[in-house]
């Protein structure tokens, strides 16, 4: 039977260490033969408000968070307030016992209180820096977590020796009071082993970031915005040991147009931003289309419009990203759905902008980006970096007169770079003819503007068959034939995985078909898949339906059922199965 | 000089100062002794912009406004290459001025040359963010014309931080001798090209900068050196306008704060088989 991962939630103000008690608890799972999944959720400020680290445990990899706590750890009344709905029915409640007040109107049946001084147990600053140690050594005391385990994971992370001694003296005071004043709640329902795995705990971001740097990217641009920055400051920390570059715009029509500058000049390039940072960048991808110049641009979403919820979730720029710049070309879109997928297609994305020399964009959104699970190791022992008709002073020397966009059957011209030899070319955001020359201002080009300009739209969307053959644009999950299929893309794939995985253990079939590469539309093998299927729910983090209405511009077909989430928080399993069978009937 | 050549003519105007900035362009090449591959230019739009399509060395046409990061970026994947970015004084001064601010800043090895006519020429005869008070354009009518303080490139080079700053003239017989300076000057070069359009400004014309400029070299005892001196004599404009190596000093280049670029351009590091076995352990 399928079954919620065992879920401890922590909350506090923003400066207590919320986070990095919750990455402790998942850290030390994950090094002790479990998997974890965790999703922090805080506001835009920077101290105080309510930050939550919800950890989802299983013996398995968690594909997606659920939100019914088993524990939950309360260092602030709101910690407390705010979730008294997502308590499971044999929670256990943590809380600091000078500052919190429970209701007890609003607990559930079944669930216990464990008042235990936290924040009281230091004085000062102090109690609020490292009030966090002393949650998670009540925690373990009461969840039968294993004290040695978190101890081992703080002498790794603290690289201060006082520090670590007054956490580890911290941790321990309140795991010895808590074992005094309480008996343990229950016993912890997942068995600690060492599984020899290696595993990482990471998020979608760095996940990127790390591919990217496999992918030989020695440059990257962007200005800081929430949550498309850390792959940003990835690559600030770890780039230079890679002879990578990052240089910090003043915005992010600047990041961008650096980024044309350095794939003009030979170099994998890549920016990372949300949707109003892309908004400004605009201009510019078309620009990199028209100009062919490949690069790649991360825009994880959050809430929207305008600046709308800059740390919370949603999925609601997939029709700007795939319709965003003036005139018509092709770009390269994907939406990965979990870390594998942030690792492995980041890295395909740059093998195909330069093989196709188009613009590509990788659509996450702050769930994916933010959200850190455990995960193997990467196996990227296959990996091979494939740079497309990039030339070199050689064939140069054999291919004279050399024509940047000289018209070919795919539609991809050889590309020279800056200092090679005989390869002396203008790239322009201008209509342009194969040598690069402006179609309307030259009085050469004046009486064939009309066929130059249709060629050269044609020349650009004359890649677009090889790579839909070149795409994993869709996947197919769960049975080949089902009841009912579900169509999703990006990071509600875990929520739709866990959901299927569960009511097909429940007897009833259903598939998964996600859409990794919204664009170019794989018309062809959504259409493949959606003959086959007897009803179709579609799901979307947004309000409008964008990639229903998609589906159905390019394939004619009409989903059954959509159903919409846009209330700034992921999909997650149960509410996806609860709809699932009221469509399924 | 004859290699730099392309069969394509230009569009400019009859009497353009545009065709004198491109012919002390293309000698400035020859003299700098750079090969013609290891040139890039980088033009924003603009009538002044489309000297990219008349000089045959690697060329990127940006977009408006945009020429500064692009060949912030292309100095940075490729640093051994001699940048140059041109524009005119709408693209660098209207949609360009943060990136002209912040590249002055970071004093990268970049030349950057501003056609400035003092009006939009392209789009046939609007206010440039250096029309002169009072200036009677398509967007600005009479009787006040432009009521806007005009910005002096200059001074606002100096200001922000470039490292070589200068003045001439499109007629001027030295401008090949001051292009070939500031790209010589390791650091961020500004030089601001006072040039007439004989279709949209008739107020600033040939004689009307011919009537105002003086030779900083020809005055005693001016020192380029002397920012304080620099900063007295970049806030002139009106009856007396100066041309000439107006300052020049030496900051770190931002391209020496990165290790990365010590041995080999970015474009020239290796990318074969490239391993991030200790990234994944950082975060077992």
């Amino acid at each position: 039977m399928w079954r919620k991962p065992f879920t401890v939630m922590f909350g506090g103000p923003a400066g207590y260490g919320i986070m990095s008690a919750g990455t402790m608890i998942a850290k030390a799972g994950g090094r002790n033969g479990l998997w974890a999944f965790v999703v922090n959720e805080y506001p835009s400020l920077i101290k105080g408000g309510l930050n939550t680290c919800t950890v989802s445990f299983d013996d398995k990899p968690v594909k997606a968070h659920e939100e019914r706590l088993d524990f939950l750890g309360a260092l602030s009344q709101e910690a407390l307030d705010q979730n008294y709905e997502k308590l499971g029915h044999e929670a256990a409640i943590l809380y600091d016992s000078d500052t919190v007040e429970p209701n007890l109107a609003r607990i559930p049946a079944g669930v216990k209180l464990y008042p235990v001084k936290l924040l009281g147990s230091l004085a000062g600053e102090a109690a609020k820096v490292m009030a966090n140690s002393a949650m998670v050594g009540a925690f373990c005391a009461l969840a039968a977590f294993p004290l040695e385990i978190i101890a081992s994971i703080m002498k790794s992370e603290f690289k201060k020796e006082s520090v670590l001694q007054q956490n580890l003296s911290l941790l321990q005071q309140a795991f010895d009071q808590t074992k005094q004043q309480f008996v343990e709640h229950k016993a912890f329902p997942l068995a600690f082993q060492c599984d020899g795995k290696k595993k990482m705990l990471l998020n979608g971001n760095d996940a990127i970031a790390m591919a990217a740097i496999k992918a030989g990217v020695k440059f990257a641009a962007g200005y800081p915005m929430t949550p498309g920055s850390s792959v940003l400051t990835y690559l600030a920390d770890h780039g230079a040991e890679y002879g990578l570059v990052f240089k910090q715009a003043e915005d992010e029509i600047a990041a961008v147009n650096m980024l044309i500058g350095a794939g003009f000049a030979g170099v994998r390039a890549i920016g990372s931003t949300s949707g109003g940072g892309f908004a400004l960048m605009t201009e510019a991808l078309g620009f990199a289309a028209l100009g062919e110049v490949p690069l790649v641009i991360v825009e994880a979403q959050r809430g929207g419009p305008s600046t709308g919820l800059p740390t919370r979730t949603a999925q609601a720029d997939l029709n700007f990203v795939a319709y965003a710049s003036q005139g018509e070309f092709p770009r390269i879109i994907v939406a990965p759905g979990d870390i594998e997928e942030c690792f492995v297609e980041t890295f395909r994305l740059f093998n195909l902008v330069e093989k196709y020399q188009v613009p590509g964009i990788i659509l996450t959104d702050k769930y994916l980006a933010d959200s850190t699970v455990t995960h193997l190791y990467f196996d990227d022992q296959n990996l091979r970096i494939e740079r497309g008709k990039l030339v070199d002073e050689a064939w140069l020397s054999e291919h004279q007169p050399y024509r940047r966009y000289a018209i070919t059957p795919d539609g991809v011209s050889s590309r020279a770079i800056p200092g090679q030899k005989g390869g002396r070319h203008i790239v322009t955001s201008y209509t342009h003819g194969e040598d690069g020359f402006y179609s309307s201002g030259n009085r050469e080009y004046a009486e064939k503007e009309p066929q130059v300009t249709a060629a050269g739209i044609d020349k650009l969307f004359n890649k677009v068959p090889a790579m839909l053959q070149d795409i994993p644009a869709v996947k197919l999950h769960g049975p080949q034939e089902a009841e009912l299929t579900v169509i999703a893309w990006g990071s509600s794939k875990g929520a739709v995985l866990e959901a299927i995985s569960a009511v097909n253990q429940e007897g009833r079939s259903v598939n998964f078909l996600q859409i990794l590469y919204p664009s170019p539309f794989p018309a062809e093998a959504v259409q493949t898949v959606l003959q086959s299927s007897k009803k179709t729910l579609v799901v979307e983090g947004n309000k409008t339906a964008q990639l229903a209405m998609m589906i159905r511009a390019h394939t004619g077909f009409a989903a059954d059922a959509i159903y919409l989430k846009y209330d700034s928080r992921a999909f997650v399993p149960s509410l996806l199965i609860t709809k699932i069978k009221e469509v399924l009937g | 000089m004859e290699d730099l050549k392309l069969q394509y003519v230009p569009t400019w105007c009859l009497g353009c100062g545009n065709f004198g900035i491109l012919n002390a362009l293309k000698k400035a090449f020859s003299l700098l002794d750079v090969q013609p591959e290891q040139l890039a230019l980088v033009t924003g739009i603009g009538c002044s912009s489309k000297i990219s399509q008349y000089v045959n060395t690697y060329r990127i046409e940006t977009l408006h406004g945009r020429s500064l990061p692009v060949a912030t970026g292309v100095k940075l994947a490729n640093h051994q290459l001699t940048v140059i970015a041109e524009g005119g004084d709408g693209d660098g001064m209207g949609l360009g001025i943060g990136h002209f601010i912040h590249t002055a800043r970071r004093n990268l090895d970049i030349t950057y040359i501003i056609h400035n006519n003092q009006i939009y020429g392209l789009t046939k005869g609007q206010a440039s963010p250096t029309s002169d008070l009072g200036a009677i354009t398509k967007f600005t009518p009479p009787p006040q014309g432009n009521v806007e303080q005009p910005i002096n490139i200059v001074q606002m080079a100096l200001q922000a931080g470039a490292t070589w700053v200068g003045r001439s003239t499109a007629a001027d017989p030295q401008l090949a001798d001051y292009m070939v300076q500031a790209v010589k000057h390791k650091g961020f070069a500004v030089l601001d090209i006072l040039q007439p359009c004989v279709s949209f400004n008739h107020v600033n014309t040939y004689k009307w900068y011919q009537d105002r400029v003086y030779r900083l070299e020809t005055v005693p005892d001016y020192d380029a050196g002397d920012y304080a001196k620099a900063a007295a004599v970049a806030s002139q404009w009106g009856e007396k306008i100066p041309i000439g190596v107006i300052y020049r000093t030496e900051r770190r280049i931002f391209e020496d704060s990165l290790p990365q670029l010590a041995n080999r351009p970015l474009v020239e590091q290796p990318l074969d088989n490239i391993s991030i076995s200790l990234l994944m352990d950082e975060l077992a």
